[in-house]
């Protein structure tokens, strides 16, 4: 059915009225992941995507949609759901390898990162970003972190009654209270009762223009690594 | 066990002047006006904060948990999700009996499995099940007394609300209007589940009003009634608010004002007739259902008193009208509002062009869920002040057009939340009279839960992020919170049982109890 454009439409319509409300009304994500990208994390094949539709993804606010569609329907949003992959899925140019190294050494991405069993715990865990992001998504995550940011990685700062000031990534954020951890990956958690003022901004703590330290080679071979990172499974 | 079964007699017994019986709760609104308010003092603003939780019960059910339970003759009893429903002992949260009736497949909702409780007659309970039918219950073991099918769920209509009763009568409203049905309000005998009257929400070909839906589109016009309405005996008028019209958000195939969608009615109890009516939103395009609570209070206005319904509608406008007649007596924004510069002195909204959603998505304000939606209100005769939540934002509005499939999903698009714009919250506290906000008490995100008002001074309320909180009722201040993990959205409820208040609400799958300690 994929490629078929009365199949596509059909699932156009579906989604409009089904998905957006997670997916975005152009499939790029939102509360639920960027469908634009070509990959998958349940799985790249048509199959695959059929099954996540039909059965939901436990633990997750995905539900199951085999009852609400029926095999066809679902199969016809899977032919809409291709049809929109960004056509640059292209594979990177770069040198996986030398990208790993760069991560770990010059960029000192595993300062904030975690990629499979190490690296730190500020910034998002990249162990699975092959699957999660595209490759256009990783450049400007690089190039330009605050311009999309991961939910629940905004940028707190707290000053304490004391007037000293604590900035880092948010761990929580409610009516009474605000957690978050410092570069040092120090965890604080405060009663908003008992500071002076709580601050909560949509930026990244990866300084802007992070890219500059890389030349465009250098640049290509790290993208490869992070589309290599694929998980275990 | 002879003891539990003597209390259980007692408790019917009681059952009977339950309405009356001092710190139980017996109907949604805890009085047919739907004030949610207690004359309980024993928990105040001076002692709030060493209130602690007494009992949990812990449901086991995954869904939302929405329902306000109900408590007389020493029980307490409650619905969950997906047609659970318990007695609990009110002292101890220890279930007492479960009933379960599995919902079949098939139902579609759109919102979750869920329920907003019970209501009770003499020696009966009545629930409305999923699959749109309605159950008599004996409150002594929860088995079924008498059960009538109200509609067809396979076309689209389900079952949420808490039934309201009214002198003998059953009344309830239904869900739906997101899968193209054609809403209602519906009364049933009380003793033998059958049917007395019917009031059609959606305007059908012929009837008055039918001209307000383009062809043959008010068939699948919506207008829901998942909101439990109010009473008035004096007047022996129930007030009920409807939903959208369908579908949602195209309103090309609808033209004309759709009535009585985003209406507030006012029904005969006797026969169902309609009194008046008041449209809020003519010719909706947002999904500004106008279920919340419509709370029968009497103002003094100009120097008279006026008998006045309040409703804080969706679309961010706050309202009061005489209930007797539907006049408008005031309109006031209470949220960001972009689509209308006021109401007029015709009670119709003053629009701002161009708010329509689109192919490509159109920003309006508020956004898809209000301005404030279905959560429980509070009014507080102590203070004078009438308390509810707003969701505080806007919203990307798009539309489509949609074959319409009997039971299937009707909505013809969807909004979603504006990039980096990230809706927040608030509970207010309005003067009724004039509409002005008192105060009001940010949220960081959404509200999600309902509100009490108590004679101790009280607001409780809780939040998306799992606290249970009360404020002080004249400011606003907070006064105490409790952590409870899991999303409110249940309305909190209070009683008296042995002396002693008690404080419950649902918190995720839970429910928690709260006292001060002596």
């Amino acid at each position: 059915m994929s490629g078929r454009p009365e199949a596509i439409e059909a699932g156009r319509e579906i989604f409009r009225i089904y998905c957006t409300p997670c997916h975005g009304i152009r499939g790029e994500g939102g509360r639920g992941p960027d469908l634009t990208r070509g990959t998958f994390s349940a799985g790249d094949q048509d199959t695959d995507l059929f099954r996540t539709i039909s059965d939901g993804v436990t633990g997750t606010e995905m539900q199951s949609f085999s009852l609400v569609f029926g095999d066809p329907g679902v199969w016809r949003l899977v032919a809409y759901i291709r049809s929109i992959a960004r056509a640059e899925t292209a594979p990177p140019k770069g040198q996986a390898q030398a990208g790993e190294r760069l991560f770990w050494e010059k960029g000192g991405c595993g300062k904030c990162h975690v990629a499979g069993t190490r690296g730190g715990h500020l910034g998002p865990d990249l162990t699975r970003v092959g699957r999660q992001r595209s490759l256009a998504y990783l450049r400007e995550s690089v190039t330009a972190p605050s311009n999309d940011l991961t939910p629940g990685y905004f940028t707190i700062t707290v000053v304490k009654s004391d007037g000293r000031q604590i900035t880092g990534v948010e761990r929580g954020y409610d009516n009474f209270s605000v957690q978050l951890m410092d570069m040092s990956e120090t965890f604080y958690s405060f009663q908003r009762a008992q500071v002076r003022s709580v601050k909560r901004e949509y930026r990244s703590l990866m300084p802007d223009g992070y890219g500059s330290l890389f030349n465009a080679a250098e640049m290509d071979d790290l993208l490869a690594y992070l589309v290599s990172l694929r998980g275990a499974t | 066990m002879r003891n539990r079964i003597y209390t259980l007699a007692l408790a019917v017994a009681a059952a009977l002047n339950a309405q009356s019986e001092r710190g139980a709760w017996t109907t949604y609104g805890r009085n047919l006006a739907g004030w949610r308010y207690t004359e309980s003092a024993q928990i105040n603003s001076a002692n709030v904060a060493t209130l602690r939780p007494e009992w949990i019960f812990q449901s086991g059910v995954i869904g939302k948990f929405e329902a306000t339970p109900l408590v007389f003759g020493g029980m307490m009893y409650v619905t969950g999700a997906s047609n659970h429903a318990w007695a609990l002992d009110p002292l101890t949260g220890r279930v007492v009996w479960h009933y379960l009736r599995p919902v079949p497949g098939g139902v579609n909702v759109c919102c979750g499995q869920v329920n907003r409780g019970f209501a009770m007659r003499g020696d009966k309970l009545f629930k409305l099940s999923l699959e749109a039918t309605l159950l008599a219950l004996d409150p002594r073991g929860g088995n079924v007394l008498w059960e009538t099918i109200v509609d067809d769920y396979r076309k689209g209509y389900s079952g949420t609300v808490a039934p309201l009763v009214a002198r003998d009568k059953v009344l309830i409203g239904i869900a739906g209007a997101e899968f193209g049905t054609r809403g209602f309000v519906d009364a049933y005998d009380a003793e033998t589940g059958k049917r007395a009257w019917r009031f059609w929400t959606v305007a059908g070909e012929g009837e008055p009003k039918g001209d307000t839906w383009g062809g043959d589109s008010w068939k699948r016009g919506g207008g829901s009634t998942w909101i439990t309405g109010t009473y008035d005996p004096e007047l022996n008028l129930t007030y009920w608010g409807t939903g959208n019209p369908g579908p949602d958000l195209n309103g090309d195939v609808r033209p004309g004002d759709n009535a009585y969608t985003c209406s507030l009615v006012a029904l005969d109890a006797d026969t169902g007739k309609l009194q008046w009516h008041y449209q809020f939103t003519p010719h909706d395009v947002h999904d500004w259902d106008a279920v919340a609570d419509p709370v029968l209070v009497d103002l003094a206005i100009g120097g008279r008193k006026v008998k006045a319904v309040l409703h804080a509608n969706r679309n961010g406008f706050y309202y009061a009208l005489d209930r007797t007649n539907g006049k408008l007596l005031v309109a006031r924004r209470y949220t960001k509002v972009t689509w209308a510069d006021g109401i007029g002195p015709n009670g119709r909204p003053i629009l701002i062009p161009g708010q329509e959603p689109t192919e490509e998505g159109n920003k309006s304000c508020p956004g898809m869920g209000g301005g404030h939606n279905w959560q429980a209100t509070a009014y507080s005769p102590q203070t004078g002040l009438y308390y509810f939540s707003s969701t505080d934002g806007c919203g990307t509005y798009y539309k489509t057009t949609q074959d319409y499939i009997e039971g299937q999903w009707y909505q013809a698009s969807t909004a979603v939340g504006v990039a980096r714009e990230s809706s927040t919250g608030s509970i207010l506290a309005v003067n009724p009279v004039s509409g002005e906000t008192k105060w009001r008490f940010d949220l960081v995100t959404g509200p999600t839960a309902g509100i009490l008002a108590t004679a101790g001074g009280l607001v409780f309320t809780g939040d998306r992020e799992g606290y249970v909180f009360a404020l002080d009722a004249r400011t606003g201040k907070p006064l105490w919170k409790f952590y409870a993990g899991g999303t409110v959205i249940a309305p909190p409820i209070s009683y008296e049982l042995n002396g002693k208040q008690y404080i419950v609400v649902a918190a995720g799958g839970s429910l928690l109890a709260f006292t001060v300690p002596r």
